[in-house]
């Protein structure tokens, strides 16, 4: 839309007037063809030459205007950090509306921390180090809607600004991601369990659902709460609408290994539709599914670079406990599945597996695996032997109770 | 991790025979996923279940296996193949091992 600054104004004041919040957030976003149609009206525009205008609507959206304008500019001239501080101001400006009417505006608060946390990206890019503060500042904007948004007690429920919540918490996260503050996370995790009068998460938008589930899993892996992120994944994959591969695919790669070592293997019909985690994790699960120690211990070196960038690595090298199972069930199946099997023998797999072990460790690995619920039976330690149950002596691994608890 | 660096085992590691790796010196042409890629924005705010993939569950809830009706994760993956060349070997030796004890 061309538009110049008088005609800007009017569309303002024309979607206030109509509680039109997605127009409102169009107006407002600062690179849309209207944003270069108003520049030209002025040659530079500071915040003294637009003041002119100050009073021309109702405060305060008068001043967003200016600042809209200002945002643009810097934009324009490729002036990162100006064009963050001033979006800062202008956001600042928006909550003052925001906080005094319903959630009707919400569109256009998403638009403008959107593109708030975008500007703090190109400083960061621009800046180094000094773009770190810019995310932090960001995120503290953000907080302010947060704030906002939960203490919404007027509006009714359907309107309530309290619809905004998640949106925003994820938008604070990403912030928090980006910078590598995730400690920072907490408080504002408490602060939503502090409200219980937020409507459950169910009831939102999927697009809010997803996101925050998959940052919620996504602090659980790193924090290592695995149960909790494994559930959080879980319904993040599942609600994730499907033509977004991208996100699908990040939610996966967080997903896979903690499925795998509940005993849930991802399915050739899953990983065919993700070629880059196909080759990342078929190499284990073949191993797994083959017991083939080697093949897995070679794929961690192989790979390891690469685990260790996505902050996959220790729970691939905690799966490696399924490839081994996978061995001494082996020795179980070549020894006729008796219920006596002498430590040597799996000593023997061990070795041949390229594991050279004393006798000492291959009893400990048994006895561990028993200890974890892989295999059910008892180590005679004086006949050095294993006695096994005559029954189902190797459970499925997705039959172990709490699979997480003995990590 | 060659069974000749071992004296005393006369046995031939099965290193050898594991199949050898796709792209051994290009890992970085996984390349698409990138650890400092974020979550996107999705471009519409909600949809119906026949949008994602719980049109794959047949009913079962999210979080359950192919025994429980979902297709996308195995939780049977166990096979009595005893015929493998492991297995083939190990069987081999563990009869090697027994009879030098009989």
């Amino acid at each position: 839309m061309q538009l110049n600054f008088a005609n800007y104004l009017q569309h303002l004041a024309n979607a206030l007037v109509d509680k039109k919040g997605l127009e409102l957030a169009y107006l407002l976003s600062p690179r849309e063809e209207h944003g270069k149609t108003i520049l030209k009206e002025f040659r530079n525009p500071t915040q003294q030459s637009l003041s002119y205008y100050k009073g021309s609507m109702e405060s305060p959206w008068d001043e967003i205007a200016i600042q809209y304008v200002l945002v643009v500019n810097h934009i324009a001239r490729n002036r990162p950090i100006d064009a963050f501080k001033e979006e800062c101001s202008l956001v600042s400006l928006f909550y003052r509306y925001f906080t005094t009417d319903t959630g009707w505006t919400l569109p256009a608060l998403f638009s403008i921390l959107r593109d708030l946390r975008d500007l703090a990206c190109d400083v960061a890019l621009q800046n180094g180090q000094a773009g770190t503060e810019g995310m932090e500042e960001a995120a503290r904007v953000i907080m302010k809607a947060f704030t906002s948004c939960v203490t919404d007690r007027c509006s009714p429920y359907a309107e309530s600004r309290k619809w905004g919540v998640y949106y925003v918490v994820s938008q604070i996260l990403k912030c928090y991601f980006r910078i590598r503050r995730i400690s920072l996370a907490k408080n504002i995790l408490r602060a939503i369990d502090a409200n219980p009068d937020i409507p459950a998460l169910s009831a939102y938008p999927r697009s809010h659902q997803v996101t925050y589930r998959y940052y919620i899993g996504m602090l659980g892996f790193l924090n290592e709460d695995y149960a909790k992120s494994e559930q959080e994944l879980t319904l993040a994959f599942y609600n994730c609408h499907a033509d977004a591969r991208q996100n699908q695919e990040r939610i996966l790669t967080y997903l896979i290994p903690l499925r795998v070592l509940r005993g849930h293997l991802p399915s050739q019909d899953l990983l065919s539709r993700f070629p880059v985690l196909d080759d990342l994790y078929s190499p284990f699960l073949e191993a797994i599914k083959r017991g083939d120690i080697v093949s897995y211990d070679a794929a961690l070196e192989h790979l390891e670079h690469r685990l260790v960038q996505l902050n996959v690595l220790l729970t691939v090298e905690r799966a490696r406990e399924l490839c081994l199972r996978g061995l001494f069930r082996k020795v179980w199946a070549v020894s006729d599945k008796s219920t006596r099997i002498a430590i040597a023998d799996f000593h023997m797999a061990l070795r041949l597996s390229g594991m050279e072990v004393p006798m000492e460790e291959a009893e400990c690995l048994v006895a561990n695996m028993i200890y974890r619920g892989y295999m059910k039976g008892y180590i005679s330690h004086e006949k050095q032997t294993v006695v096994l149950s005559g029954v189902n002596a190797f459970p499925r691994p997705a039959d172990r109770l709490s699979p997480y608890s003995m990590i | 991790m060659s069974a000749n660096a071992s004296s005393s085992s006369k046995v031939e590691s099965p290193a050898k025979i594991a199949e050898p790796h796709k792209d051994d010196d290009h890992p970085a042409a996984l390349g698409v996923l990138e650890e400092d890629d974020e979550f996107e924005e999705f471009p519409v705010a909600d949809w119906d279940d026949a949008q994602t993939d719980l049109a794959h569950l047949g009913g079962a809830a999210p979080g359950a296996a192919k025994s429980g009706g979902d297709k996308l994760w195995e939780d049977n993956w166990d096979d009595d193949d005893v015929e493998d060349d492991f297995s083939v070997q190990l069987r081999n030796e563990l009869a090697k091992k027994d009879a030098m004890q009989h």
